[in-house]
């Protein structure tokens, strides 16, 4: 019986000394009157939060661990990833922290920021770890990461380790309040890219697409069962200037078959603007092929 | 039980007072709180509850309603474009210490991409007729538009009602909404 009690007693100092060395890893992002969310210290001159949970404005005080107050100005967000890092007035100093992969029933720990320079904590199991995804803003991330936890709105964007203290991501918030956690991997990738230009640089067309079925009779042309319809164009963007229409069904991009958004999302990457795309459309019960040039897409 | 029912006051006239930065909303809200069958009292007065445009005014303590804010501790949180019948509902629920939120809420989030499974995904003349039947054209109507039979419209009607789940047709008009709003990519 001691032996068990014993065992519970580590684990809770084990779980409250985690607790106590996570103070230095985050930062309170003050967005208004007593209310905040929490941000991670990344690296000393760089906070990363959660870009949904924070107002479209530039300027932010944080409370650094400790307690001080520190401006902060934004150097860049995205949507797609749900990434957003402010760079400090004053820099704050930023722990070393491992890296940890996430295992579907394992412990995790999710850090938030009280607001006065100390954290918050919740417990419980990684509910789930999957393959990589793709965000409903188009974004890649690496892995599906859920967590069993409840997580305060002022505890978005903090940190969550393992039972190793390693950092598996930051907490953010999915649909019906599910609490999901943004890979490490993918926060490492984003992070020098916000950091250089401010943005994720994308591909675009100037479209609004749904995915359609292919009409029966024009399945054998089409080669394929299903395919991406244009519902909108954006004036004068590439697909107008291409002569793409509404009502258009895109069938494949550069032989890449378009069944899903999925399958071409990689075609529209950073490394996409100012490339060619070779379109495959149906237009008019005929099966056609359209040239555009790929350009950079702006903020939403 | 039979307590609760003697207490209710089915007309309650509440104390209200408006927060609003700007003067044409604050008048808009003030007209619907007063058109509600509130009594309208200045921000500083003794109020039952505050209707307040955007966010809870900072050191606010009293019951509040939000409109279109960012604040997810107010005790009512409504759209920006709510309706007078909402707006009502909210305040008197709030008076009456309920909570308010609007269903689908907390929809929002951080959510992957949703593709539907190739097998329900609606064909273009599919959406020609649902176009259609969003406007609330009869089959007869449809088929002279479309410029196909009576018993064309009837099997894509049921072919949608069957890939949309839907057994009516406001259903299916609704559903195929949804779909379009959460599956729509722009590119």
């Amino acid at each position: 019986m001691s032996n068990q009690l014993d065992i519970l007693g580590q684990f809770s100092d084990a779980l409250a000394a985690q607790a106590e060395a996570a103070k230095n890893a985050v930062v309170a992002i003050r967005l208004a009157h007593e209310r905040h969310v929490t941000g991670m210290v990344w690296q000393s001159g760089i906070v990363v939060t959660s870009e949904q949970a924070l107002p479209p404005r530039d300027d932010f005080e944080l409370v650094a661990p400790g307690g001080a107050i520190v401006t902060a100005k934004i150097a860049g967000r995205d949507a797609s990833t749900n990434i957003a890092i402010l760079k400090p007035a004053e820099q704050i100093a930023s722990p070393a922290i491992a890296t940890g992969e996430a295992r579907t029933g394992a412990v995790a720990l999710a850090i938030g920021a009280d607001g006065a320079g100390g954290v918050s904590a919740r417990l419980g199991l990684v509910n789930l770890a999957g393959g990589e995804w793709h965000s409903s803003r188009g974004g890649l991330i690496d892995r599906r990461i859920v967590l069993d936890v409840r997580l305060a709105r002022r505890e978005e964007g903090g940190p969550v380790f393992d039972a190793a203290g390693a950092r598996l991501g930051m907490s953010t918030f999915g649909p019906r309040g599910q609490v999901i956690v943004i890979p490490a991997a993918t926060i490492e990738r984003v992070v020098p890219q916000l950091a250089k230009d401010g943005r994720i640089a994308r591909g675009w067309l100037g479209v609004a697409l749904q995915a359609v079925a292919v009409p029966d009779a024009l399945r054998e042309s089409a080669e394929q069962s299903s395919g991406l319809m244009v519902m909108s164009v954006v004036e004068n963007g590439p697909a107008a200037q291409a002569g793409i229409l509404a009502g258009d069904i895109i069938l494949s991009v550069d032989g890449t078959p378009a069944h899903r958004f999925r399958k071409i999302a990689r075609h529209f990457g950073a490394d996409s603007i100012g490339r060619k795309a070779e379109l495959r459309l149906i237009r008019g019960g005929a099966v056609m092929t359209v040239q555009t040039t790929i350009a950079e897409r702006h903020a939403a | 039980m039979s307590e609760t029912a003697s207490r209710l006051v089915p007309k309650q006239r509440l104390r209200v007072a408006v927060y609003a930065a700007d003067a044409s909303r604050r008048a808009a809200l003030g007209s619907v709180v007063a058109e509600a069958g509130h009594v309208l009292v200045g921000t500083l007065d003794d109020a039952d509850v505050i209707v307040a445009d955007g966010d809870t005014p900072p050191g606010e303590t009293r019951r509040v309603v939000t409109l279109g804010g960012a604040d997810d501790d107010a005790q009512g949180v409504l759209p920006r474009d709510a309706d007078a019948i909402q707006i009502d509902a909210a305040i008197r629920a709030v008076a009456a210490g309920l909570i308010v939120r609007r269903r689908g809420a907390r929809e929002a989030g951080f959510g992957a991409l949703r593709e539907s499974d190739t097998h329900v995904l609606l064909t273009p003349r599919e959406l020609e007729v649902l176009a259609a039947l969003a406007e609330g054209k009869t089959n007869k109507a449809i088929a002279r538009r479309l410029d196909i039979s009576l018993h064309t419209v009837k099997f894509h009607v049921e072919s949608l009602f069957r890939k949309l789940g839907a057994r009516t047709r406001t259903e299916a008009v609704t559903k195929a909404s949804e779909r379009r709003r959460r599956e729509t990519i722009t590119l």
